[in-house]
């Protein structure tokens, strides 16, 4: 592998620094390494997350999509032994930078996690309690601010009566879109989706692709997925990853109908992964 | 790179700065929670630094004037002339073997109670015996010592004890071991409250390690037609032995330890008695017994009584808690 | 098959089946003659004047248990109340912070030994930390040796609890962008509360009926009296005061004083149990 990643990386090499043709830049990512303890799980990562638009990840297990979204909002800090190398950009500011107020990166740069995660208390405080931390507003102002959020997550009129139930009361797919409504309550600038819809059923997962769809308008979003299907659905730019090497990373539609790699083929046909 | 944030919605930017005011408000919190409970976390392992070194500054008079000789002398007289003469055999031998005999009695017992809930007991009373037995292991050890001084002792005294004297009059050994009077107050009978005492406990704790025997394996013994017996003997004991053998330990640490159980109805005797029906007395019911009203080199002793106890748990206590973590990390991989 | 060996084997079962009937018959029996002597006894002397009298003193004919009832209560109430915030804090420390660090190790093994250390040592580590410096026994003394059996208790059942909200509600709170004194306190507290609180009734039960570490710490006395610097009644102390002397009215006390002990502490272990069985932090 380690022979083929070399090769790859010689014919990627020109077109790497050459992104000032695909349109306005949200988060650039340049030779990013990331190693747990002493094991290297990302291998010189070249990436743009163009602004309001859809970036898919996909890959095998443990190819290190979900390792690469954890960087963008530095979740991997939690963890002593884990570590970047490299830059990572946010509208031009590095978010590596060990002096970066993380709290605040986190707050523009949100995460929708695989399983749902409400917080053990009402609907309401779910979504109040980002919204509290941040700003001090009258209550009038602040339920407005919730029914948005819950609407914009395609929930409102699902619970709308009951705000004061627990938010672990909802089901599944309710759950899930509870917490993206937590999530843009705050007023991101990026959300990132860690695998959505791996706990939920089909037509959940249809909701929550059509709300990503939405979204976009508003945020960028980076979502990884081990589904090829919700890829091709729902991004406009797609990354494949493979044991911790970017193989390509193109428009959705060229990756799934001509990709110029033959990894890239062999994964979205099906014949590994 | 700052060519790269042409785009950036200038509505996005004023947000960001409240925020970051509104965040620089909880990093005071945000450190001072990090430095208490650190702090906090700390001051445990300071406790556990201030009993061992209070333990000898208190005990450090009683080191100096007895020395190695307090371990193996048997007389105890604080009032002695011209000096008190202290040791602490007798109390060491109270402490150890009360200790034997409850768990001789304690841990069958127990072990047969725990084997009844997990693989016996109908359902319908599995529930309700195994809360009882967790309750009982809260009950204070106050309201033992009480039931055994009012209750156990008296019918001791008056019947079992009698009964065995005579029964093994003429066996040797047994008769010095079991040679009258029968009274309220010996260390059989200290042993037996203490039995009792731990009991729940030993049950508890071997009931929740049985527990952690995966079904398929006892399932895979059942299929091949093993009786019970042989499940709990083949399957379940052997999985378990490290977990059992720690809390059988947890269960003597808490024996040697115990004060309330034992101090009302040992008798407080330092006197070394060949009959387990005599009075005796244990590490912690001398010092309950006489640490309020002494001073002194007889109050250093009493402290370096137990230190000498505490030095014993520590040590029962460590092997019990490295089993248990054993049996913890297998059940968790 | 070999008839022989089965029917062998059989007999063996039967045999330690029937052993095991009789262990849980046997332990059971003696606990329920425990409690049924308990119950008998105390409630005989069970009065309104044990709840208004002071203890009285030998050869009386009357009192009560007010002043140790009340001197109980304030040890074990301050006691839980220092205790209680050290071991939540020190707990936290090692289910969040010290996850990762080998001192948590250190300090767990600690706690573990602390756990079980034999009571009468705590009493005499606050009498030579306390009592001695202070220059006389006191309540104050006593609610500290309380404290010190409450810490290692609430240790460990937060540490346990902690370790069971699922780690990714933590990442949850924390990608929106929350310090982690926040993360812990308003989400990882709030979906393990039931199981923390278990964890301080508990520790409240287990020193509702300390009587070791009180015996040369508070004393006891036969009074009323507030004042934490002093000597300070209290129920086990004074129950083990009364038995060990032949007044039959203070037999009759000491009884009824173990039952007031026995129901509190029971009680205080059901709401626990039955509050802990609903904790499933989610």
């Amino acid at each position: 592998m380690s022979q083929s990643a070399a090769v790859l990386q010689k014919i990627d090499a020109p077109q790497v620094n050459d992104w000032t043709n695909l349109g306005s830049i949200k988060l650039s990512i340049r030779n990013l390494n990331f190693y747990y303890g002493t094991t290297k799980a990302l291998k010189n990562i070249n990436l743009p997350l163009l602004t309001n638009k859809v970036t898919a990840f996909i890959g095998p297990s443990g190819c290190g999509k979900s390792t690469l979204l954890r960087i963008l909002n530095r979740m991997y800090d939690l963890y002593p032994g884990q570590r970047a190398e490299g830059e990572v950009l946010l509208d031009g500011q590095s978010i590596l930078d060990p002096k970066l107020d993380i709290n605040l990166l986190r707050a523009r740069v949100g995460m929708v996690f695989q399983k749902p995660t409400p917080f053990p208390m009402t609907i309401y405080d779910n979504i109040a309690f980002g919204i509290k931390l941040y700003e001090k507003i009258p209550k009038s102002e602040l339920d407005g601010r919730i029914e948005t959020a819950l609407r914009s997550a395609a929930l409102w009129d699902e619970v709308k009566n009951k705000l004061n139930a627990s938010g672990l009361s909802l089901s599944g797919g309710q759950q899930q879109r509870l917490c993206i409504a937590r999530t843009v309550a705050i007023r991101p600038e990026v959300i990132l989706f860690d695998e959505p819809c791996s706990a939920l059923d089909p037509i959940s997962t249809a909701k929550i692709e059509e709300l990503i769809d939405e979204l976009k308008s508003r945020y960028t979003i980076a979502i990884v997925t081990h589904n090829m299907q919700q890829a091709a659905r729902c991004s406009d730019r797609t990354a494949f990853m493979y044991l911790g090497d970017l193989i390509e990373f193109d428009e959705t539609s060229k990756i799934f109908m001509s990709p110029s790699q033959k990894q890239t083929q062999d994964y979205i046909t099906g014949r590994f992964g | 790179m700052s060519d790269m944030a042409i785009d950036t919605p200038r509505a996005a930017a004023e947000p960001a700065f409240d925020r970051a005011k509104a965040l620089s408000a909880f990093k005071l919190g945000d450190a001072t929670f990090y430095w208490l409970t650190r702090a906090s976390a700390i001051l445990v392992l300071l406790m556990l630094g201030g009993i061992i070194i209070s333990l000898i500054i208190g005990a450090w008079p009683a080191m100096r004037a007895f020395g190695f000789e307090f371990l193996w002398t048997q007389r105890w007289a604080p009032s002695a002339h011209p000096t008190p003469v202290l040791g602490a055999l007798g109390p060491i031998y109270g402490t150890i073997l009360t200790s034997f005999i409850a768990m001789l009695i304690a841990v069958p017992v127990g072990l047969g109670i725990a084997i009844f809930l997990t693989e016996l007991c109908p359902p319908f009373l599995k529930q309700p015996i195994a809360i009882a037995v967790e309750l009982l292991a809260g009950i204070p050890s106050i309201i033992y010592g009480m039931w055994g001084f009012f209750v156990l002792g008296p019918f001791l005294a008056d019947t079992f004890e009698p009964a065995i004297v005579s029964a093994f009059e003429n066996v040797p050994i047994l008769n010095t071991l079991f040679a009258g009077p029968a009274s309220n107050l010996s260390l059989f009978n200290a042993s037996l409250v203490l039995s009792i005492m731990i009991l729940p406990f030993i049950t508890a704790i071997s009931r929740d390690v049985f527990a952690t025997v995966p079904p398929v394996l006892k399932e895979a013994a059942y299929g091949i037609g093993c009786t019970t017996w042989e499940v709990v003997k083949n399957v379940v004991l052997p999985y378990t032995r490290v977990g059992v053998i720690g809390g059988v330990m947890l269960a003597l640490g808490r024996a040697l330890g115990e004060t309330m159980a034992v101090t009302f109805i040992i008798g407080n005797s330092f006197r070394i008695s060949s009959s387990l029906f005599a009075p005796g007395t244990t590490i912690s019911a001398a010092i309950a017994s006489e640490f309020a009203e002494s001073d002194g080199v007889h109050q250093s002793a009493l402290i370096l009584l137990g230190l000498l106890l505490f030095v014993l748990t520590f040590c029962v206590l460590t092997a019990a808690r490295l089993m248990l973590r054993r049996l913890e990390k297998r059940a968790g991989a | 098959m070999n008839n022989a060996i089965y029917a062998s084997r059989k007999r063996g079962d039967k045999i330690v089946k029937a052993l095991c009937y009789a262990a849980a018959i046997f332990g059971v029996g003696w606990l329920c003659l425990i409690l049924y002597t308990l119950l008998a006894n105390g409630l005989a002397g069970l009065s309104l004047r044990i709840f208004t009298e002071m203890t009285p003193p030998p050869g009386a004919h009357d009192g009560g248990l007010l002043n140790a009832i009340v001197g109980s209560l304030i040890m074990t109430v301050i006691g839980v109340g220092i205790g209680t915030p050290i071991g939540l804090f020190a707990g936290t420390w090692l289910a969040e912070y010290g996850r990762h660090s080998q001192l948590t190790n250190v300090i767990r093994f600690v706690n573990d030994i602390l756990l079980s250390a034999p009571s009468i040592i705590i009493g005499l580590f606050i009498y030579g930390a306390i009592v001695v410096p202070m220059g006389g026994f006191s309540g104050f003394a006593g609610a500290i040796a309380l404290a010190v059996i409450v810490i290692p208790v609430v240790v460990r059942t937060t540490e346990d609890m902690l370790l069971l909200v699922p780690l990714p509600l933590r990442e949850a709170a924390s990608a929106l962008g929350l310090p982690r004194a926040y993360v812990i306190t308003r989400i990882a507290y709030k979906a393990a509360r039931s199981g923390l609180i278990t964890g301080i009734l508990l520790a409240t039960a287990r020193v509702a009926g300390e009587t070791a570490p009180l015996l040369f710490t508070a004393l006891s006395n036969q009074f009323w009296s507030l004042n934490l610097g002093g000597t300070m009644a209290n129920l086990p102390v004074t129950i083990n005061n009364f038995v060990n002397n032949p007044d039959p009215n203070w037999k009759q006390l000491a009884w009824t004083g173990a039952l007031l002990i026995t129901v509190s502490v029971l009680t205080l272990n059901i709401v626990a149990r039955v509050l802990g069985a609903e904790r499933k932090p989610k």
